[in-house]
């Protein structure tokens, strides 16, 4: 039976060809995958397993734990400690070349050791040695045109200013703190100084003598109070903490080849039916002269199993190929990702041969079945058409269908417009969801028929023969176009989902912006980190932004944090009275906001925590509790905090105090841009302090859906690719079976022009069929998951977008049939009709 | 039968020459044939098993090119012709009737008839389509598709659609060879017919001395040669030479 099974892969070398390319690219994902997470936690082992080994004895807080300047000296007076360098890690707002502070949030502040606890890779320069001598990182320095030499500016918590020489440019490591905000070394002192954190994060310790008594000592100096580890424990402690990345990526990258393999076992089982539909001659002759049922079935599961294996071997060389070339190009940025030697793992291997080859023969499992229910007498009849005919829904499809169908809907439904949004509503649409795409699957077959009626009712019209051949021959073999088109109905569906959830958070956040808060500007100083306010904006800068004819309506956001008890912050603020309302405009579910007047309160509704209008909230002040009267319950998406009172009260109980955002508008009939001029002028000043505009927010927003949307579709384009080799597979199959069909159609007249418009026009119809219905699935669960999300979500549907992928799938259909069209146009006349 | 002459012939095959294969592996398919085909007359070609009977018609209706020699059809030569040309002519003047597989399997016998007329884009002469739709006793099938239809209603199906576009030749390779003695007398007895009565001209390879009977003129080919050739053969005669062929 094995030599058959071999033979039966020779004699469909190409058709196994297209097939085993949809095994390879799924399993060249999901190797790629592991070989390129493999090798990034391999680089960060390796970089931690460097730079701890430098470090004798690190001490670290416990959980949830500070670790006071005071420990320094005690662990100074460990007999055998040679140098400590205790870790000061904050906020140091590094000014950037136009004057402002660099990034929305502050570069980070480090202190760099002298000497032997040096952990940072100095790339160019040295480390700084003088309390007016820093070191940047590397990439911070080169967006902002710093080199060595140059005098930089960094402004501490009070707003204060420090100028510093740079002797140096460090690789920091991986660090996704410093990679996302940019940073500043400073010696340890000076670090102290500018951050405002004399706790250390870290201490580490270099000594004399054994470290493991060295860390003996340590801990027992420190009484057990804090993690006292030894250089190889801290190297694994930081390699985890950083591999946590590494594992998140992994698990997003295996969902996308989750859904690829699914399409490749689509395209598989396809694949197989066919073959065996193909061959039932080929399989009763074998049952004539004695094969079993068993040997038959084993035959085809054998031939799977091969080409599987030999598929998923490609496709773990395909899969190394493809992260080594990943790592190439992401290269080692600084704070990035480091770029470790290319790793493959055994589990990695195992994982790729697994379910590359599971998948395999599990998708040919049915066919295989089916293929021993062939009949010895099948090979004495004159054969019809295999898989031809009418597709009949018979009653237990219909009732699955219904049934997964109907719970499908419900599930979205209730997800969508019944439940209280969150996660629980949004898995209930994303189970929905699923539910539904099964009952499409199952009841597709029966589809086909008037979809291709309706697909192909303009290429018919246009085409004429040529089309109307197509459309009938797309409708001839149901299921075979139906798991044919489902396979596209995976990925465009995926990706028109993303499309309509994506389109609908931006719609969103564009209604919010203009119902609750139409301003043009907001003016603030830099956000700080952990619970610290930002810079303010200075009295004076609102004064002279009130007196300026370009400027129309200003307002002013004050807000006070106070711990409350257990351990929660509780903000308080107040804004411009007569911006109330109008500037900002929050939906008052109960009571109105007229009503805010000394003495009373207005509270966001989900913290109202059964309170009405007119019950009294106790709210903490420095100068202890008040009690205020609540006028109105208020929500939306709006910068207001929790607890709004007047500007008198919030004077009375907090002190007077500069504001923390200025929302600005243009004056009637000036132009935004020459206010935006204007403001920032007069702010040229305060470099701490950033305007701006809710179109560049909004730009800003715009774009990073974008990238994400881009991100997304790239990786889901695998899914549809593969679908793609689907579309040639079956087409390819169709045309061999076909070959006489094809003889006599151009013996007839047919022109190899129109011969190849006709396979064209299948195709498209095709590939119009799923990408239709994955676009009606997504556009709909897109919806429901929009509405599941938020309250205030708006759903919206990107036309664009989805006419896009419609026009994709169509030229994708043309790009799928060029093979199998060209190799049924050339085939020559008399031999196709001598052809048996 | 000189009648027939003195117009000039429907297609004409000179010197033609056709080899399969180079060198050691080639086969002499056709080896100088010359014949020409009247118009209005029912010709069969004879001839024992790789003669190269089917090789000839192929040649002779432009499905298949030839080595050397020169095909005409009315006033041109379709040997000069290209592939799109050659497509275009089949489409217009040739009608073709298989062995088997002569129908498309997804389209009804109505719209299998009707095919050749609308790759050209013509609109069908709707008295002549029911005349020969009557004539075939096909009125009833017309809504069927291929595989409800009996072998010789498929034969039959063939025959109107190779008419319907009044071909000015009909080549058909073994019409009745998957037909019993009855179905395939019908299909040959319309062939005549439609010789006889509506001055249709018909090429046919045939086997089958009975066959062959229907025709006007019967000529024998042998190891790619025209060896000889009878004029208003009977089953009896058509055999005798046969015989004499060795075939
Ligand atoms: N494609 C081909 N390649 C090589 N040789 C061929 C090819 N087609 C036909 N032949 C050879 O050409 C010769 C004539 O073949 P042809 O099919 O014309 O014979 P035929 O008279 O129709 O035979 P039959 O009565 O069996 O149908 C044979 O020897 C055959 O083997
Ligand atoms: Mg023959």
């Amino acid at each position: 039976m094995l030599k058959i099974s071999l033979a039966g892969l020779r004699a469909h070398k190409v058709r196994m060809l297209l097939t085993g390319l949809a095994i390879m690219l799924g399993v060249g994902f999901i190797a790629g995958t592991f070989v390129l997470t493999d090798s990034m936690q391999a680089g960060i082992d390796e970089e931690f397993a460097g730079s701890a080994g430098k470090v004798d004895v690190a001490v670290l807080p416990s959980e949830g734990r500070r670790l006071p300047a005071s420990t320094v000296q005690t662990v100074r007076s460990v007999p055998g400690v040679t140098e400590v360098h205790a870790m000061i890690r904050g906020d140091a707002a590094l000014i950037g070349k136009d004057g402002k502070v660099y990034g929305d949030l502050p570069t980070v502040g480090l202190s760099v050791a002298q000497g032997r606890l040096q952990r940072y890779d100095i790339v160019s320069g040295r480390a700084p040695g003088a309390p007016d001598e820093v070191v940047l990182e590397e990439r911070t320095a080169e967006r902002n045109d710093y080199r060595v030499g140059s005098t930089v500016t960094v402004v501490d918590g009070e707003g204060a200013r420090h100028a510093f020489t740079v002797t140096g440019l460090a690789d920091f490591g991986i660090d996704d703190e410093v990679g996302f905000r940019g940073a500043v070394g400073f010696t340890p002192e000076t670090a102290v100084r500018i951050t405002g954190r004399p706790d250390p994060v870290e201490i580490d310790i270099a000594g004399s003598g054994d470290p493991r008594e060295l860390r003996e000592a340590v801990a027992a100096a420190l009484g057990g109070d804090h993690e006292v580890l030894d250089g190889r424990a801290l190297g694994d402690r930081l390699a985890a903490r950083a591999g946590a990345d590494t594992a998140m990526i992994r698990t997003g990258l295996l969902l996308f080849a989750l859904v690829a393999m699914l399409v490749s076992a689509l395209v598989i089982y396809n694949t197989f039916a066919i073959l065996v539909a193909q061959r039932t001659r080929e399989m009763a002759l074998l049952r004539c002269v004695g094969a079993t049922r068993r040997q038959i079935f084993l035959g085809v599961l054998a031939e799977s199993a091969l080409l599987g294996l030999v598929a998923s071997l490609a496709g773990l060389g395909l899969g190394v190929a493809l992260a080594g070339g990943l790592l190439a190009l992401i290269g080692d940025g600084a704070g990035g990702i480091p770029g470790g030697d290319l790793t493959l793992t055994p589990p990695a291997v195992a994982a790729g041969l697994g379910v590359g080859v599971a998948v395999t023969v599990a998708a040919a499992l049915p066919p295989a079945r089916s293929a021993t229910r062939v009949a010895p007498v099948a090979a004495l009849r004159t054969e019809r058409e295999p898989g031809s005919g009418r597709f009949r829904l018979g009653w237990p499809r219909r009732i699955l269908a219904a049934l997964l169908g109907a719970a499908g809907l419900a599930s979205a439904g209730l997800g969508a417009l019944a439940l209280e949004e969150g996660q629980t509503a949004m898995f209930l649409v994303a189970g929905g969801g699923a539910l539904v795409f099964l009952a499409v699957i199952a009841v597709m077959p029966a589809l086909v028929r008037p979809l291709s009626r309706a697909t192909g009712a303009l290429p018919a019209r246009l085409a004429g023969v040529p089309g109307r051949l197509a459309v009938s021959n797309a409708c001839r073999a149901p299921r075979r176009t139906a798991t044919t088109a489902v396979a596209l109905t995976v990925g465009v569906g995926l990706m028109s989902l993303f499309a309509v959830v994506a389109a609908g958070g931006r719609a969103t956040a564009d209604a919010q912006l203009a119902e609750q808060f139409p301003v043009d500007f907001q003016l603030r100083g830099q956000y700080a980190t952990g619970d610290r306010p930002p810079h303010p904006v200075p009295a004076a800068v609102v004064a002279e932004l009130r007196e300026r004819p370009e400027i129309g309506e200003v307002m002013e956001l004050r807000i006070h944090r106070e711990s409350a008890e257990g351990g929660r912050t509780e903000h308080i603020g107040a804004v411009t009275r007569s911006a109330l309302g109008t500037m900002i405009r929050p939906t008052v579910e109960k009571g109105s906001l007229q009503d805010l007047t000394p003495g009373t309160v207005a509270v966001q509704a989900d913290r109202a925590r059964g309170r009405d209008v007119g019950d009294t909230v106790t709210i903490p002040t420095p100068r202890g509790r008040v009690e205020l009267r609540v006028v109105a319950l208020f929500s939306g998406n709006t910068p207001l905090p929790p607890y709004v009172v007047t500007e008198e009260d919030f004077a009375r109980h907090f002190g007077p105090r500069d504001a923390e955002a200025v929302y600005l508008n243009a004056a009637p009939g000036v132009d935004p841009d020459r206010a935006l001029e204007t403001v920032e002028r007069i702010i040229a000043p305060y470099p701490t302090l950033k305007v701006a505009s809710t179109a560049g927010l909004k730009e800003r927003f715009d774009e990073a859906i974008d990238t994400i949307l881009a991100v997304v579709g790239g990786l889901l384009g695998l899914a549809v690719i593969i679908a793609l080799f689907g579309i040639a597979n079956t087409l390819g199959l169709s045309v061999v079976e076909r070959t006489r069909e094809s003889a006599l159609l151009r013996a007839l007249g047919v022109t190899r022009v129109q011969l190849r418009l006709m396979l064209s026009l299948e195709a498209v119809i095709m590939a119009v069929i799923g990408a239709v219905i994955g676009v009606g699935l997504g556009v709909v669960f897109g919806w429901a998951a929009t509405e599941s999300m938020a309250p205030s979500a708006v759903p919206a549907v990107p036309y664009a977008q989805i006419a896009g992928l419609v026009a994709l799938a169509v030229v994708a259909g043309l790009a799928a049939s060029v093979l199998p069209a060209r190799r049924a146009a050339r085939t020559s006349v008399v031999e196709s009709l001598a052809y048996d | 039968m000189t009648s027939t002459l003195v117009s000039p012939p429907a297609v004409t095959a000179v010197g033609v020459d056709k080899v399969y294969g180079t060198g050691d592996a080639a086969v002499h398919a056709l080896r100088g044939v010359d014949v020409a085909f009247a118009k209005g007359a029912f010709t069969a070609i004879m001839g024992p098993s790789g003669s190269g009977k089917s090789t000839l018609m192929h040649c002779l209706a432009g499905l298949d090119t030839v080595t050397a020699g020169r095909i005409t059809l009315g006033d041109v030569e379709i040997t000069a012709l290209g592939d799109k040309r050659l497509t275009l002519l089949r489409r217009e003047r040739i009608g073709f009737i298989f062995q088997a597989f002569n129908l498309l399997p997804t389209l009804t016998a109505e719209q299998n008839i009707l095919l050749p007329l609308e790759l050209a884009g013509r609109r069908p002469d709707r008295a002549w389509f029911e005349q020969v739709v009557d004539v075939l006793g096909l009125r009833d099938r017309l809504g069927h598709r291929p595989s409800e239809l009996s072998g010789g209603q498929q034969q039959r199906v063939a025959c109107a659609r190779a008419l319907v576009t009044r071909p000015e030749v009909i080549f058909a390779d073994e019409p009745t060879g998957n037909l019993d003695s009855r179905a395939g007398a019908e299909v040959l007895g319309f062939l005549r017919t439609s010789v006889r009565e509506l001055g249709q001209t018909v090429v046919m390879v045939t086997h089958d001395p009975v066959a062959a009977s229907y025709a006007d003129r019967v000529v024998f080919l042998r190891d790619g040669r025209i060896v000889d050739e009878l004029a208003g053969p009977t089953p009896d005669t058509v055999l005798d030479r046969l015989k004499a062929l060795g075939g």
